[in-house]
């Protein structure tokens, strides 16, 4: 039986070892983009629902469209005040920030004596809405130190009327009346942009 | 220096080779693709609100029975302007006294009447726009009264204070506006 033949002797361990990464380090491949990365846009997606849902529920332009609310339309552009109290007119009744302060008169009362003898000061003719009044005092109070907080003047304060398309002029008067009364200088009466038919 | 045997050739041709990923092994991503779907029909539903709920608003000052309080002090050669919405059309009183139908004269009678029954809106803004246009001094003057008739509804004065706003070219006419209490 022949003897059998001598192993070829191999390389060094070391040389061995740099080979072996020399050969990975070629055919290594570029790391392949097998998915799309969407993880940045879906950031800057929510971040801008989260946005407009803040900016929609926080602004006073969120005014709800019912039956008994519905704002007029006017071609003005004017961006809406933030500022303010915020009164509303409907055609049922009125109500002050979140608060309702009373209940209305059919459209025909309104439109002859406002909102009614039995809550005004001085009778019928009267234009000083008592219980309105009293509600105003309170957001007045209140308004005011808000103002001196942010260091505007807080001499007088500002509203948002909200009021219905149909309610009466003589209603409107009463309200604003009241507001002046009321150490509100300045209204901004909130309407619909659009165009007119 | 010796050289690589076939065998250890054979080994590094072997580990060199990248690895495959088992299925199961590959990246480990969440699927947010329904996320997504939900993410993306709530935004193109807000937008969609918002576009169509676009409010503004028109700035006064308390009314007042008198031409005095808050608002500002208007010369004594100023026109003037008040707008009084009756049941008929549009009565209009400036310094020089009532304005006569036809809008050119003083004189007594509704200056604009209905048309149609219904309010000539552009009437009103083009005897506006005349009457301002009656006098130099009055280039300068914006601020108008409106007065109604108790039962006016409010989008009527809204329309009488656009209209007396601005002409269809776009020249501003009165853009301060203050009410009058009805008597």
């Amino acid at each position: 039986m022949p003897a059998p033949q001598p192993r070829p002797k191999g390389a060094s361990i070391v040389t061995y070892k740099a080979a072996l990464r020399r050969a990975i380090r070629r055919n290594a491949n570029e790391p392949e983009i097998n998915f799309l990365n969407i993880t940045a846009m879906l950031d800057i997606m929510t971040i801008i629902l989260v946005f407009l849902l803040k900016t929609l529920g926080e602004s006073s332009a969120a005014v709800p469209q019912s039956d008994d609310l519905k704002l007029p339309i006017s071609i003005v552009k004017t961006p809406p005040g933030q500022e303010g109290v915020l009164v509303t007119i409907s055609k049922s009744q009125i109500i002050v920030g979140d608060s309702k302060v009373l209940t209305l008169p059919g459209r025909e009362s309104t439109a002859q004596t406002g909102v009614g003898a039995r809550y005004k000061r001085g009778g019928p003719n009267d234009m000083y809405i008592v219980p309105l009044g009293s509600a105003l005092q309170s957001a007045r109070r209140t308004d005011k130190a808000i103002r001196a907080a942010k260091g505007l003047d807080p001499a007088s304060s500002e509203a948002i009327i909200i009021a219905d398309q149909t309610t009466p002029y003589r209603l409107i008067i009463e309200v604003l009346f009241t507001l002046g009364q009321s150490e509100f200088g300045k209204y901004h009466l909130m309407v619909m942009q659009g165009k007119k038919k | 220096m010796s050289e690589l045997t076939t065998a250890q050739r054979s080994k590094i041709r072997r580990l060199s080779q990248p690895k495959e990923l088992a299925p199961d092994e590959e990246g480990g991503e969440l699927n947010i693709v329904p996320f997504l779907d939900i993410i993306m029909n709530i935004l193109i539903f807000v937008l969609a609100t918002v576009a169509v709920t676009f409010t503004a608003t028109i700035d006064t000052t308390p009314p007042a029975s008198k031409s005095s309080g808050v608002r500002a002090e208007v010369p004594s050669e100023a026109l003037n302007l008040t707008v009084l919405i009756v049941n008929d059309g549009f009565g209009l009183k400036a310094a020089g006294g009532n304005i006569a139908p036809g809008c050119q004269n003083p004189g007594p009678g509704i200056a604009i009447p209905m048309k149609n029954g219904k309010y000539d809106l552009d009437a009103l803004t083009a005897c506006a726009a005349h009457l301002k246009s009656l006098s130099p001094e009055f280039a300068e003057e914006n601020q108008v009264y409106i007065s109604g008739n108790p039962g006016t509804d409010y989008q009527t004065i809204i329309d009488v204070i656009d209209a007396l706003r601005q002409t269809p070219q776009g020249d501003v006419l009165f853009d301060n506006v203050n009410f009058k209490v009805p008597k």
